[in-house]
């Protein structure tokens, strides 16, 4: 926006200088003309940018302002909104679902993220050497990351992972065949393993991160590897001094990518619990129960304040990354 | 503070002028191929089944057909989605004229001025309403939702699994909690751990009123606030956990799974369990997939304490929107839905045995042999039922929630029934006393 109005005085002073080489009056008249036309591109530009401005005013910016007005309400949604100040921040302090819900979040971002990370990169090297059919694994590996939060496949979890599900038929006739008849939990309706199975449903949406992995790994130029390889270093030598350090910048990229949108995780275990976070609260998301709080319980308000915490975090976080990234990312040349 | 409250609205109007300018702009755009001139179109919203959906619309054609000029727009969506909806829509204004509403919502609409006050619409005649049930839309006095029919909260029971199992169906009418215990516990022992006794009758907060009520007390009081004592809630918890512990139900794990299923998943309806706990009205639903008829029982204990505690429960209520521009054609509409006989025969017990008693009269010889037995069961109950609970205060949609967290943690073995007691009592009010 400030670039396209910075570019109107730009032009003026520009036919204003033509003006004043040559002939006042002959010069002028194309110099206005040329005014004039700027001024109509300048136009039909705002033209065209309007629809996109409307788009981000009405319905990005306008409620990103409203839910900040709304946490320092107790809007419900249905009635009015009452001023009530910090009272909705105020109240997270004491709000032990809400504790939880952060304590859910973190260890699902802190586990989930680096594991996907890992799984992306070690079946991007795998790929870059130069497998036959490299186009069929690629799309493979990459189908998850489209159909990963997808409610169909939260509902083909649910059944796959269930007390009487897929994993534990196959587990059962496999401990029959040796013997062993173990009790199986449900790996989504038990507390104990409901949020493993949940990262382990997001570290199985690692293609995303595998393609751009993938791309960052042909960046690298072969004789880096050729020179280690004459001075003698390994395979794991080559990895660590040689893959890592001319990666990071694709690392830092994806790490900063995942960890936002695995902050924000909502439909997987909305699908698996049913919307309620359960069992016990063992999946409840933060934005979950922020959902939970806006349009269950109608306390828009509350949510509201939510939101603009979760903001606050990730933007923190972000920011730490970026600060961090400053010690280990090395962009080469 | 006081100063800051009064400096909120003008903040807000500032907000509202482009919300509606752009609104009033989409309007325009959307009104651009409008009807012929005094057509007044009106918009009807329920939750539900495909079943229903097809039904209602058969409903909404007969009216349209029979009323030229009033055309009904129909709003249907499933029951979670449901309330999302209308709350989103009623907070943009532009909440559907008739709307169906359920009685944990109703104060939540109601108390913040979202509903018509149906008394004071002339076309619209409630003087048939199944006395029982006509003033359970009532709050203070003015009168917010309309009941659609009659449904009654009870224990179902496959008598094959009984049979397999080699257990006689207990007498509905003497039994006590203790009884439906060793009842539950003898199937699954005798079936080998292969069907269970019953469905967790812990999820619906609605079994825990029964049981209040049978001790005199009752889930809400009149004024909202919570009408049980702790000692009874202890109780309660105390024979969820008895059932778990005894393998009368299914583990703590499968319950959940089996919870979040709903009916169709339902330990009757997959043939793995021989009873369960749900609202009369389900009958038809379940009974289609169980093994044998399944039969209403009276909920155990009903004669073990100081009085009964099973009652009528509206199933659903009609409502009429405050904001509506036609309410008398939305009074026109919601009385074709109550009273007509036609109407009545097309709905049938789908939501709830009809609560005009004149309609209910007239399609009893209509309906399946599920809607049958669900009829015969409320006219047996009829004389038992002492009163009606009072509709429940503000957040009582909430406790939906809790009641199936608290019991999720009772039946893991993770909080003892005095635990579960404190938990549900502090957030109950949590949720309810704003």
């Amino acid at each position: 926006m400030t670039a396209v109005l910075n570019n109107r005085p730009a032009a003026d002073a520009d036919s204003g200088g033509t003006a004043g080489t040559g002939g006042p009056h002959r010069r002028r008249k194309p110099g206005r003309a040329a005014a004039a036309r700027r001024r109509r591109e300048t136009l039909a530009a705002y033209g065209f940018l309007a629809p996109w401005f409307l788009g981000l005013g009405l319905i990005t910016i306008g409620p990103i302002i409203a839910s900040l007005y709304f946490s320092f309400t107790d809007y419900s949604l249905i009635g009015g909104a009452d001023w009530v100040g910090l009272e909705n921040y105020r109240r997270m302090l004491d709000d032990p679902r809400l504790h939880q819900s952060l304590a859910v979040t973190f260890k699902y971002v802190f586990i989930s993220v680096p594991l996907q990370l890992a799984m992306a990169l070690a079946l991007a090297m795998v790929l870059d050497r130069g497998v036959r059919g490299l186009p069929l694994y690629r799309s493979v590996y990459y189908l998850p990351s489209l159909l990963g939060g997808s409610v169909a496949v939260a509902i083909l979890w649910r059944r796959i992972f269930g007390a009487n599900g897929l994993i534990n038929q196959l587990l059962e006739s496999a401990g029959g065949l040796i013997g062993l008849s173990p009790t199986l939990p449900g790996w989504v309706s038990d507390p104990e393993y409901a949020l493993g199975t949940l990262i382990i449903l997001n570290v199985w949406t690692f293609g995303a991160p595998m393609v751009i992995f993938l791309a960052g790994l042909r960046q690298i130029p072969r004789m880096y590897y050729e020179a280690a390889q004459v001075d003698g270093a390994g395979p794991a030598r080559r990895f660590w001094s040689v893959t890592v350090p001319l990666l990071t910048p694709i690392i830092f990229f994806n790490l900063v990518l995942q960890m936002i949108n695995a902050f924000q995780t909502f439909t997987q275990a909305f699908i698996v619990s049913g919307g309620t976070g359960g069992p016990s609260d063992s999946t409840l998301f933060y934005t979950l129960y922020l959902y939970q709080q806006g349009f269950g319980s109608f306390e828009m308000g509350y949510a509201s304040a939510m939101a603009w915490l979760l903001l606050m975090i990730i933007g923190g976080f972000t920011a730490v990354n970026f600060l961090a990234s400053k010690y280990w990312v090395f962009y080469g040349d | 503070m006081a100063a800051r409250k009064r400096g909120a609205p003008p903040a807000r109007r500032t907000l509202a002028v482009p919300a509606a300018a752009a609104a009033a702009a989409l309007l325009a755009a959307g009104c651009g191929g409008g009807g012929a001139d005094g057509d007044v179109e009106i918009r009807f919203s329920w939750w539900g089944s495909d079943s229903r959906h097809e039904a209602t619309q058969e409903v909404i054609d007969l009216f349209e057909e029979r009323n030229p000029g009033i055309t009904v727009t129909a709003d249907y969506t499933d029951w979670d989605g449901y309330w999302d909806k209308l709350a989103t829509s009623t907070a943009a204004d532009d909440m559907p004229d008739v709307v169906t509403m359920e009685e944990r919502y109703l104060r939540e609409y109601s108390d913040r001025g979202a509903l018509a006050d149906l008394n004071g619409l002339e076309a619209l005649d409630t003087s048939n309403v199944d006395e029982l049930v006509a003033s359970s839309g009532d709050v203070e006095g003015e009168k917010f939702g309309v009941a659609t029919g009659v449904n009654v909260f009870s224990v179902m029971a496959d008598p094959a699994q009984f049979e397999a199992a080699g257990v006689e169906v207990p007498d509905d009418e003497t039994w006590t909690w203790e009884e439906y215990v060793e009842t539950a516990a003898e199937i699954t022992e005798a079936s080998g751990g292969d069907i269970y006794g019953s469905q967790s009758m812990g999820y619906n907060e609605n079994s825990f009123r029964i049981y209040a009520r049978q001790h005199g007390e009752s889930f809400y009081a009149e004024d909202g606030s919570l009408g049980f004592s702790k000692e009874t809630l202890v109780e309660w918890f105390g024979l969820v956990a008895e059932m778990q512990e005894k393998e009368a139900q299914p583990t703590a794990a499968e319950s959940v799974e089996i919870e979040a299923g709903g009916p169709d998943q339902s330990v009757l309806s997959t043939g793995s369990g021989a009873m369960a706990h749900f609202w009369s009205n389900q009958l038809a639903a379940i009974s289609g997939a169980a093994k044998g008829d399944v039969e209403l029982l009276r909920y155990p204990g009903e004669s073990e304490f100081e009085r009964t505690g099973m009652y009528f429960k509206p199933a659903m209520y009609y409502s009429v929107s405050a904001g509506t521009e036609h309410p008398e054609e939305a009074a026109k509409f919601v009385d074709f839905l109550l009273n007509d006989v036609d109407a009545g025969r097309i709905i049938l017990a789908d939501r709830g045995l009809p609560a005009n008693t004149e309609v209910r009269s007239a399609i009893v010889e209509d309906l399946d042999e599920a809607g049958t037995r669900s009829a015969d069961f409320v006219e047996e109950l009829r004389p038992d039922i002492v009163d009606g609970p009072p509709p429940p205060p503000i957040g009582a949609g909430d406790v939906v929630e809790i009641t199936k967290r608290v019991t999720d943690d009772v039946q893991f073995g993770e909080i003892t029934p005095e635990e579960a007691a404190d938990r549900f009592i502090e957030e109950v009010e949590a949720a309810t006393q704003q």
